[in-house]
């Protein structure tokens, strides 16, 4: 199955070079066209590929009828297996008397169609005319076989990808729900997608990206739900891409979002198949890239990134609490560290006296205004999570050691910070790693910080002016056109119980209406 | 759906705008500029009459808005009255639109100033009010209506947690007895509260943004009630705690009220920082809706594109907030806005409508 869809991806980007380079060696006359001279066509291959010390040559006697023929492939990108077992046997195995049988006149050489028909014991073969065909196609993996005699090269489909086994996705982590995650590779990650049971309309749209290494784009949707347009768009967009390489999917999210000035992502990614396959029931796009487990996911609104499949997969009631928990841990990791800047520094008179008596207490050994000192504590624990990312990992538990005792002992006996703000700090970092989404966690701790320097110019109501600009901002912001409050904003009540709340699923019966679905009846 | 075609706003999103223009100073001043003029503890019954006028009006705006549902008022008024009356008036109608919005900006700096940030400079405050403002109004009409979407439920939720917080010193009494002193004093508040009313006018160029302009109706007798119970549970609720005499006495007497109470045993025993988070936001959308309308009218007049419109705007809108001495000079100005309002949006529109119903359908042909 995966062999397949690779050889099937191959020989496509094959066609598509084929043509480009047959018009290409047309006009410039014949180029690296192979003749009927084997040596000459040898030595041809050579200079274009010979050099590289991963290609092999192996050179034999055809069916043991004399002729010369070569097999040329890469070490490690071949499968040495099938090579071994089914194309040097069956090519080395005497097969003069068969041949003599099906043609009288065995010194005119050998031809194709009997190799093809008769000799090869594989599924996957085709012919290229030139040595530049021959060295694209051996370079991803398949193998070449050159026969002294005849014009064409055949060229065998032996790619063997090294393939990670599946494992649950270790930055999607969730108690229930399945174990499976996205792998680096493109036929396995679409692979998932068709085994979820949609097959009839689930569309897999391939593109290229990257002018230098050319890499595999898929644009997953189905077809019967999706809005065209949307689809349109996103294709339009990464049809617009234009760079030399695309490592991994983060480019191609950069290059085709809405507004890059913004620290809201506006793209979703995934490791879960699951995830996936849920938004495109939604009518949402997913795009796939060879080579990361990342899934892109177009568009999205600021409750998609909020919310984790598993609200879905538990019942009702608890999928309600942890949501509204994480809203709630969404506002605390914002705006916790701005609040205590805001009250100790301005109006001390608005918390409880008893509570402002005692943080003053405590703070009186402090020598620093509270901003600096609310700095000092959130980019040490910034520092901490950063370095306990990139950490090898027997390293980590270490960091913790050090990093606790650093920042919940020592700095307060040292008289540094507040034993309040610990307390604050922590409340806010623990609340800004419960969004199930990275990317999302990441623009709530940077957004805390400009969020504090206004809480220390202007107090509760830099605050407020900073929740105002923030919201002007996500209101004008869109998603692949889809407003990126909804359904908050536009009031859409018919869809506030997907929002906050999680109602029961016999309830939702639609798909979100901000998609513009064909077919909007989900159930019932 | 990727480039949407226009800007349209649904109905819902008219009704909020009314709302959050609607409510603004008033929350804070309403119970005491009542009772002030009529000195009894029925000053509710004139805040619902009030409420009550201002839907007529209200009314009267939009069914002259809907003879001409794609153009706004700037742009139909002079096809009532002809070209020069119908400038002078756009311009009163501009003029207007800045006067609320400096007023507003300015009473949001003095309640600032006053309550939060005693040493702050008057300029820092306003001027990053404005530029949050500005970012805002530059998207047009549909993100301002998202955003007040967004404060709407926000002022809601916190305006009755602050309200019912003070239950515990409310006192019927202080509003007994009912209609005591007859109904004279009621008639003579009325004016005062018809004028914190002042919003619907929005209409006159909501209309065409509409994606149904026949359920204009609808968002301002929805808008304004709303805004109705707002105003009399503020009315109730100050008045019943500090009497008709002690509400007279205060600049904010609301935001008193929420400073005379503490409840203990919740994170905070004092919530006068929630009222102001409300009302704050409050003021922000009045002031943004009034500058949009003001920018709007310039750009509709000149036939320009808005933008230039709009930062143009921001110098002009400062000095008509910072040219009031304090804050007597600043009500005495509200007052003088109210009194135009009164005649711009009480009177003219009738009149108008009035005229274009006997020139009649003429205007169907032409629009």
């Amino acid at each position: 199955m995966i062999m397949k869809d690779w050889i099937s991806k191959i020989n496509k980007t094959g066609k598509v070079t084929n043509n480009d380079k047959q018009e290409a060696s047309t006009s410039q006359g014949t180029t690296g066209q192979f003749t009927d001279n084997f040596i000459l066509n040898l030595e041809m291959v050579r200079q274009e590929i010979g050099h590289n010390w991963d290609v092999h040559f192996r050179e034999f006697n055809l069916g043991r009828t004399g002729i010369r023929s070569i097999i040329i492939f890469v070490d490690g990108l071949s499968d040495k297996d099938l090579i071994d077992k089914h194309i040097m046997p069956s090519l080395m195995v005497d097969f003069s008397a068969e041949y003599k049988q099906n043609l009288p006149s065995f010194k005119e050489g050998i031809s194709k169609e009997f190799i093809k028909n008769q000799v090869l014991s594989i599924s996957d073969v085709e012919e290229v005319r030139s040595s530049k065909e021959l060295a694209s196609k051996v370079l991803t993996g398949s193998t070449a076989l050159i026969i002294d005699g005849l014009l064409d090269a055949q060229i065998l489909g032996t790619t063997k990808l090294k393939t990670r086994t599946i494992e649950e996705p270790v930055s999607e982590a969730l108690v229930r729900g399945p174990r499976v995650g996205f792998t680096e590779s493109l036929s396995d990650n679409t692979s998932f997608l068709r085994g979820s049971g949609e097959i009839e309309n689930l569309s897999l749209v391939k593109f290229q990206v990257g002018k230098r290494s050319k890499k595999d784009l898929v644009v997953a949707y189905i077809k019967d739900i999706v809005d065209p347009e949307l689809v349109q768009e996103i294709e339009n967009r990464i049809k617009k891409i234009d760079i030399d390489n695309v490592p991994e999917s983060g480019y191609v999210e950069q290059l085709i979002e809405d507004n890059y000035l913004s620290p809201f992502p506006q793209v979703q990614n995934t490791e879960r198949p699951d995830r996936v396959i849920a938004a495109l029931m939604e009518g949402r796009v997913a795009i796939l890239l060879d080579g990361t487990p990342f899934a892109l996911i177009a568009p999205v609104t600021l409750s998609m990134v909020l919310q984790s499949p598993e609200d879905y997969y538990e019942r009702w009631i608890p999928g309600t609490f942890i949501r509204m928990l994480r809203y709630l841990a969404a506002i605390l990791a914002l705006f916790t560290p701005s609040l205590y800047i805001a009250f100790i520094s301005f109006h001390s008179g608005l918390i409880p006296t008893k509570l402002a008596i005692s943080i003053i207490g405590t703070r009186s050994g402090v020598p620093f205004p509270a901003l600096i000192e609310a700095l000092f504590m959130e980019i040490s624990i910034e520092i901490l999570r950063e370095a306990g990312l990139r950490l090898p990992k027997p390293i980590g538990p270490a960091m913790g050691i050090v990093g606790g005792l650093i920042i919940g002992e020592a700095a307060v006996q040292a008289g540094i910070v507040s034993p309040v703000l610990v307390i604050v700090v922590a409340l806010t970092a623990i609340s800004s790693f419960s969004i199930p989404q990275y990317s999302t966690g990441f623009t709530l701790r940077i957004l805390r910080f400009p969020a504090m320097l206004c809480a220390a110019t202007f107090g509760l109501y830099g605050v407020i002016l900073f929740f105002l600009f923030m919201a002007s901002h996500l209101v004008k912001l869109k998603s692949f056109g889809v407003p990126y409050l909804s359904p908050a904003v536009p009031y859409r009540l018919s869809e506030w119980k997907d929002l906050m709340i999680r109602m029961p699923l016999m309830m939702m019966k639609r798909r979100p209406k901000m998609m513009h679905t064909k077919n909007p009846i989900r159930k019932g | 759906m990727i480039l949407s075609p226009r800007d349209q706003i649904t109905t819902p999103q008219a009704t909020v705008i009314v709302i959050n223009f609607i409510l603004g100073t008033g929350l804070l001043t309403l119970p005491r500029s009542s009772a002030e003029k009529a000195h009894t503890p029925d000053v509710w019954i004139s805040v619902i009459l009030g409420g009550v006028i201002a839907i007529i009006a209200g009314v009267i705006i939009v069914k002259l808005g809907q003879q001409f549902p794609k153009k706004t008022f700037y742009q139909y008024i002079n096809e009532i009255v002809g070209k020069w009356v119908g400038g002078l008036l756009n311009l009163a109608i501009i003029c207007y639109f800045l006067m609320t919005s400096g007023f507003q900006l300015r009473s949001m700096a003095e309640v600032i100033r006053y309550f939060l940030l005693q040493g702050t400079p008057t300029w820092a405050i306003t001027m990053t009010f404005m530029w949050v403002s500005l970012y805002l109004i530059i998207g047009g009409i549909n993100p301002i209506a998202r955003l007040f979407e967004i404060i709407l439920p926000l002022t809601v939720i916190l305006f009755l947690v602050v309200s019912f917080m003070s239950i515990k010193i409310f006192e019927i009494n202080n509003l007994r007895p009912v209609l005591g002193e007859g109904v004279i004093p009621v008639l003579k508040g009325v004016k005062t509260t018809a004028l914190a009313f002042t919003g619907p006018e929005i209409m006159l160029l909501l209309i065409p943004f509409m994606n149904q302009p026949k359920k204009a109706v609808k968002a301002v007798l929805v808008g304004v009630s709303i805004s109705l119970i707002f105003y009399v549970i503020t009315v109730v609720m100050v008045i019943g705690a500090l009497s008709v005499d002690g509400v007279a006495m205060r600049t904010w007497p609301t935001l008193d009220l929420i400073r005379s109470f503490e409840v203990s045993g919740l994170i905070f025993e004092r919530f006068e920082s929630l009222l102001l988070v409300v009302w704050i936001m409050q003021i922000f959308s009045t002031f943004t809706i009034t500058y949009y309308a003001a920018s709007l009218g310039l750009a509709q007049l000149s036939k320009k594109s808005i933008q230039p419109f709009m930062f143009g705007l921001l110098p002009i809108l400062y000095i008509i907030a910072m040219i009031w001495k304090n804050v007597n000079d600043l009500f005495k100005f509200g007052d003088f806005i109210g009194n135009f309002a009164l005649f711009l949006f009480g009177l003219l529109p009738l009149l108008l409508l009035i005229i274009s119903r006997i020139k009649g359908g003429k205007y169907e042909t032409i629009t």
